[in-house]
């Protein structure tokens, strides 16, 4: 691969000074005169009819500016599901925790004080948590229709792939084998709090929102509150992580500007910890179920997936799961059923499909491998996919490359054994591995370029950098287009007022997709100075390009991964401990590898988080969360956290800003699985349920069900 | 948070007249989790009697015999302590072990013994017998962190790592109520929920901890505690063992184990005690020691992976305290 | 004891389901005896030393350390991922010992000496760990990076020559969900060795 001159160099962030100073202004941080301070009153019950709300005595509280709630706001939040029906404020609620009232006073214990005098009378509705119970006859129904949630095609069906003929496929095998994971509802757990602060001038309306994408949150307000997109602006500078699902508009968004609107002043909403874990999303759990054929040489000959999903009391996302698309096999039937249950919201979180899919498949598969008498890695370098969906050729391929130079510098060899569960003494060791690939397609995308008379560039891009160093990553690539040095480069990015459409940051696309637009406006900008010169005085030359590539045509382009994970499993007392864990990653040309090697740290040791410790708990008969939180998630800490090989197989690919593909959300795709199957192979015994936790371990080698 | 007076009290006595004359005025120490408590509205005092006021009442020093600590020593100055940490290794331990560095340089030993549970019922507000009510949700909910000895009708485990270990180690709590002092052995300060559901302990309305004091040990002794963490930092003990053991060489001369995690007081484990007094330290003896832990352990729905855990943590502990490698 | 007027058993239909009824925090259904605004709250002066300022100050008593420190004086470098002494992100040394603003009230600080996220530079000189941070990349979205940076203030200034091992103890109570837990380390081993090769202590 040819080296450049600034991509592919490590560089700390443009604006690492401000994040180590205190200086970057996050979105809670901004006070404005005359700011007030906004709660919610949320459902103490899982379903719940409203009857009636008395505000009366909240509205006579000296300091209350105002209070919304059903009676007076029926604005729907149409980025809150996925038929865009979903109400700011619902009747009945539907959760623990839905919105029942709004509340805007001059400080945040007013506003609390406040909440506790609004009077609600409840006709308590029965409910239900599970997705099995709620498919069984006589479930309560949640939605009109049923608890099959219905796709953004309104349709009341599963998701299915069919490729072949499962059924023949299994006639075909030798052998036919079955199994059956689930995976649990866990926060993406930002540490930002969640919070929204919007104010309006005449009929013009300012939030500073945390959000993935400026630009998509701004068109979800203005439509949601009937506005023109030209009369919302959308501001977000610093964000304290996201994880996914905050590349739209959320409601405390919508809150805050009808807030301001009812009390003519600044309002800024606070959402507590515990109201964000329970209030806002996760990712949905999932209960899966494989049947994978196979001839005796550890050939596939047909996988059949059959999935029901967990998607909270709304849906907000696909609720689909991922996984098998990563082996090579004529026949494969997938079919996943998204359920509402009464329970918290599920959406994106980090490759929102894929951890617990691939978990599923991947320990499948390896059930397969050891029962076949083959090694794991040599099963997958076999079955590997080559063509994606068996059709298509990729336009770069790195799979084979990361399953093999991973394995080598983590000492798969050496590490792994042959016999799960052999070693003598009760602390165990084993490795694991699995696999993933994360879509990396071009679209649509916008950037602004321009120079003054000294000589300095601009480079405008809708972006807000949610920790990815997106905005670096931006500077780079015009710093590379233009050949000058990054410190010539100044990156406007966070406003709607000065920057142009972004893709946002979800689907990990703004390297790929506002990279290429800003290479486009570079190159526009050296015809147009090439035309016209460099500007004089105090005038500048700028230009504004929109990049929507046509989609490749005969080609798939896809990032690849390999994790391998060596764990210690005290097999007396349950205790996992990740000791060695290797990340190989294709994400083609790597923009920036100090910046890049941050992500695969975080998304690895957030996947060891998942599947070690996390899950929202409920209590059965109440329907109340009980370890809604930090300390009850028992979120990975700094004494947690392994050490991170991170090994970059750079392939090259023609497409994309110097051939860079995904790479934020493909770190924590096979991370869960690999840490399954290096308890597996430690211990003997295969874990099917999600999160692995102390208990689980222990009860699966006593062969009880925990 | 709702509003509250904070009052600085100029001694324990007078401290102890402020809450013996108002129901509504709450002691606090550090502060970490009463303030939580707040926050949540699980309490809701009016006035707090802020202990650290006093000034003076966080000292760790050897009177003669006696090894005195101040109630408002806090968790990281006992854990950093070279005496402590030498001859009372199984307080330094314990304290060490508590949620992270930021909650023990505020914590104090007065507080984490008298921590309230962190059952999840009672930390959600339900109405159970630590809230006033009469039940407990965990009998028939989600219970996997719940106790396997001593339950009933209130099934929390006791939240404290350093109880178990005065415990062990045979302290004495001094006592300030509105009218004088008392003083009661650490043992009999915790109190099954037999006695009183909503609360831990006997401390009485209008009573404060002035002072632990504990006895030099007896030469010889060697002491840990251990805790299981469902991570690496800040839970608290799934299981945990304050070991106290007077060795001879490999020989245990007498022995005090007392468990957290598993009971609503820190749990004294006789059975364990008597068959370690008089015996050589050696593996089928710490195997042994382990099975009588868990004698009488009645799991609920969900923690029956504690007794397994139990088991290997009373070995484990028995061992790193002996310092035998049997 | 809190007076429980909430008796929540409410039978459910269905399987015989019992729901129970807990409201989220602040919720309770019983309105309370008199409500407090900020005219009528308990409020006292205190005198403390913030980032090298003696400040005298009236604060209700029912405010935290954080939120004086980020409502009332403006510094917002401390941040609040919890408000429950669970995350860390407003860790500041308060006496030379990092603790939870969180989780101290304001009123307690009285006499005392704070420092935050702004009081680390030496003017425009940084903290070595500071430049270590940044050379490491240790924050991703940043918003725990000034509790963790004042955390390994804390940790540095006792033990200026840490292990690994040590990093990672001392810095435990402070979340990082971007989970960028090593290179935060590696910063902080680096900047120790800046100390050990003559830097500011």
């Amino acid at each position: 691969m040819n080296p450049l001159n600034s991509v592919g160099h490590r560089e700390p962030r443009v604006d690492a000074l401000l994040r180590v100073t205190g200086k970057a202004e996050y979105t809670g941080d901004v006070k404005l005169p005359g700011m007030l301070y906004a709660r919610l009153l949320r459902s103490p019950h899982p379903h719940a009819r409203i009857k009636s709300i008395d505000i009366s005595k909240a509205q006579a509280l000296p300091g209350v500016r105002a209070i919304l709630t059903k009676d007076n706001c029926d604005t729907v939040w149409s980025s809150g599901d996925s038929l865009g029906q979903r109400k700011l404020f619902n009747n009945p609620l539907r959760f623990t925790g839905e919105a029942v009232a709004a509340i805007a006073a001059v400080n945040r214990h007013v506003a609390e004080e406040a909440m506790s005098l609004i009077q609600v009378d409840y006709e308590v509705l029965p409910f239900v948590l599970d997705v099995d119970k709620a498919m069984e006859e006589g479930a309560p129904e949640i939605h009109p229709g049923g608890n099959l949630s219905p796709n953004n095609q309104r349709r009341r069906e599963p998701q299915t792939y069919t490729r072949g003929n499962a059924a023949k496929g299994f006639t075909e095998a030798d052998r036919v084998f079955e199994s059956s994971f689930t995976s649990s509802h866990h926060n993406n757990a930002q540490l930002e709090l969640r919070t929204s602060l919007a104010y309006w001038e005449g009929s013009k309306l300012t939030v500073y929102a945390s959000t993935q994408g400026i630009v998509n949150c701004q068109r979800d307000i203005a439509k949601d509150l009937k506005l023109q997109e030209a009369d919302v602006r959308v501001i977000c500078h610093y964000m304290g992580g996201g994880f996914g699902n905050k590349n739209q508009s959320h409601d405390f968004d919508l809150f805050a500007a009808l807030l301001a609107k009812e009390a003519k002043a600044p309002v800024k909403v606070e959402f507590t910890r515990k109201e964000d874990f329970v209030a806002v999303h996760g990712r949905w759990s999932s209960k899966q179920q494989y049947k994978i054929g196979v001839k005796n040489d550890g050939t596939l000959t047909a996988i059949q997936m059959v999935a029901k999903t967990g998607s909270g009391a709304y849906r907000k996302s696909s609720c689909d799961l991922s996984g098998t698309e990563i082996y090579q096999v004529p026949n494969l039937e997938t079919s996943t059923t998204p359920i509402y249950t009464n329970t918290a919201v599920a959406a994106n979180y980090r490759a929102p499909a894929y951890p617990q899919g691939v978990f599923g498949i991947e320990s499948a598969i390896d059930d397969v491998a050891y029962a076949l008498k083959i090694d794991p890695l040599e099963f997958r370098l076999k079955n590997m996919t080559r063509k994606f969906r068996d059709q298509t050729p990729y336009t770069s391929f790195g799979l084979e490359d990361c399953l093999r130079k991973g394995a080598d510098s983590f000492g798969w060899k050496q590490r792994w054994k042959p016999v799960a569960g052999s070693g003598a003494g009760p602390l165990k060791r084993g490795a694991g591995m699995a696999m993933g690939m994360f879509g990396s397609a071009l679209g649509r995308s916008s950037a602004v370029a321009k120079v003054d008379a000294k000589g300095n560039y601009s480079i405008h891009v809708g972006v807000t950098d949610c920790g990815t160093a997106a905005k670096t990553t931006m500077g780079l690539i015009a710093a590379e287009e233009l050949g000058v040095p990054l410190n010539k480069v100044n990156v406007v990015w966070g406003d709607t007022d000065t920057c142009p459409y972004s893709v946002g940051e979800s689907g990990s696309r703004t390297t790929v997709q506002t990279g290429d637009a800003v290479i486009q406006a570079v190159k526009d900008l050296k015809k147009k100075i090439s035309e016209q010169g460099m500007p004089k005085g105090t005038d500048e030359v700028m230009v504004m390009v929109t990049t929507n590539p046509a989609q490749i045509q005969g080609a798939s382009r896809q990032s690849f991964v390999a994790h391998f994970a060596e764990v210690e499993v005290n097999v007396e007392t349950g205790n996992v401990k990740v000791t060695k864990f290797t990340a190989a990653h294709d994400s083609g040309r790597v923009v920036n590898p100090l910046t890049a090697e941050s992500q695969v740290q975080g998304g690895s040791i957030q996947g060891i988080g998942m599947a070690l410790h996390e899950e929202l708990r409920y209590d059965q008969r109440s329907g109340q969360p009980l370890n809604a939180g930090y300390y009850g998630a028992r979120i990975m800490t700094h004494m947690d956290a392994p050490q991170v090989d991170v090994l970059w197989v750079e392939t090259e690919d023609p497409y994309g800003p110097f051939g860079a593909k995904t790479l934020g959300e493909p770190t924590i795709i096979p991370t869960v699985a690999a840490v399954a199957n290096a308890i597996y192979n430690a211990i003997g015994v295969r874990m099917h349920d999600l999160p692995m936790t102390r208990e689980r371990v222990l009860a699966a080698l006593q062969g009880v069900k925990a | 948070m709702k509003s509250l007076r904070n009052v600085n009290p100029k001694s324990f006595q007078e401290a102890a007249r402020t809450l013996a004359a108002d129901p509504k005025a709450m002691a606090v120490g550090g502060g970490s989790d009463l303030l939580q408590l707040l926050k949540e509205h699980t309490i809701a005092p009016d006035t707090l009697v802020n202990l650290k006021a006093i000034g003076g009442q966080d000292k760790i020093e050897t009177h003669g015999n006696t090894l005195s600590i101040g109630a408002l020593a806090t968790l990281d100055s006992i854990s950093h302590h070279a005496e402590v940490r030498q001859k009372y290794a199984v307080l330094a331990e314990a304290a060490g072990q508590v949620a992270t560095p930021q909650i023990r340089n505020a914590g104090t030993i007065a507080g984490n013994v008298m921590q309230r549970p962190w059952c999840w019922y009672y930390r959600n507000n339900f109405p159970c017998y630590k809230n006033g009510g009469n039940t407990c949700f965990s009998i028939t909910g989600e219970n996997d962190f719940h106790a396997i000895f001593g339950g009933g009708p209130s099934f929390i485990v006791h939240p404290s790592d350093t109880a178990p270990a005065l415990v062990a180690l045979g302290a004495r709590f001094k006592i300030q109520g509105a009218n004088g002092t008392r003083e009661v052995a650490a043992a009999d300060f915790f109190q099954p929920p037999t006695v009183n559901p909503a609360k831990e302990n006997s401390l009485a309305a209008g009573e404060v901890l002035t002072e632990i004091t504990i006895p030099a040990p007896a030469k010889g002794t060697r002491s840990t505690y251990l805790k299981i963490l469902d991570r690496e930092a800040w839970t608290h003990a799934v299981v945990g063992v304050a070991a106290v053991l007077e060795m001879d060489g490999a020989m245990c001369k007498s022995a005090r184990v007392v468990l957290s995690g598993v009971a609503p007081i820190p749990w004294r484990v006789p059975a364990v005690e008597q068959i370690l007094a008089g015996q050589r330290i050696t593996e089928d003896l710490l195997v042994r020691a382990g099975e009588k832990a868990v004698e009488g352990a009645r799991p609920l729905a969900k923690n029956a992976y504690k007794v397994p855990l139990l088991r290997a943590s009373v070995k484990q502990a028995l061992r790193t305290a002996s310092g035998v490698s049997a | 004891m809190k007076k429980i007027s909430r008796r929540l058993f409410v039978e459910g239909t269905g399987a015989g389901i019992v729901a129970v009824a807990i409201p989220l925090e602040g919720q309770a259904q019983s309105a309370p005896a008199a409500p407090t605004t900020a005219s009528n709250a308990p409020k006292t002066t205190i005198k403390l030393t913030i980032n090298g300022q003696q400040r005298s100050m009236e604060v209700e008593d029912r405010w935290t350390l954080v939120e004086v420190l980020r409502d009332h004086l403006q510094l917002t470098g401390t941040k609040i991922g919890c408000d429950r002494g669970e995350c860390g992100a407003c860790t500041v040394l308060v006496n030379g010992k990092a603790v939870y603003s969180c989780s101290q009230l304001a009123v307690w600080m009285d006499g005392r000496t704070v420092q935050t996220i702004e009081g680390l530079a030496q003017g425009t000189k940084l903290d070595p760990l500071q430049t270590a941070f940044i050379e490491h990349d240790a924050p991703q979205c940043g918003y725990c990076t000034s509790g963790q940076l004042m955390a390994a203030k804390a940790l540095l200034n006792s033990n200026p020559k840490p292990t690994r091992e040590e990093v990672r103890a001392g810095m435990t109570g402070n979340l990082c969900r971007c989970s960028n837990y090593n290179h935060y380390v590696e910063a902080v081993m680096a900047a120790a060795g800046t100390l050990k090769s003559g830097g500011a202590a």
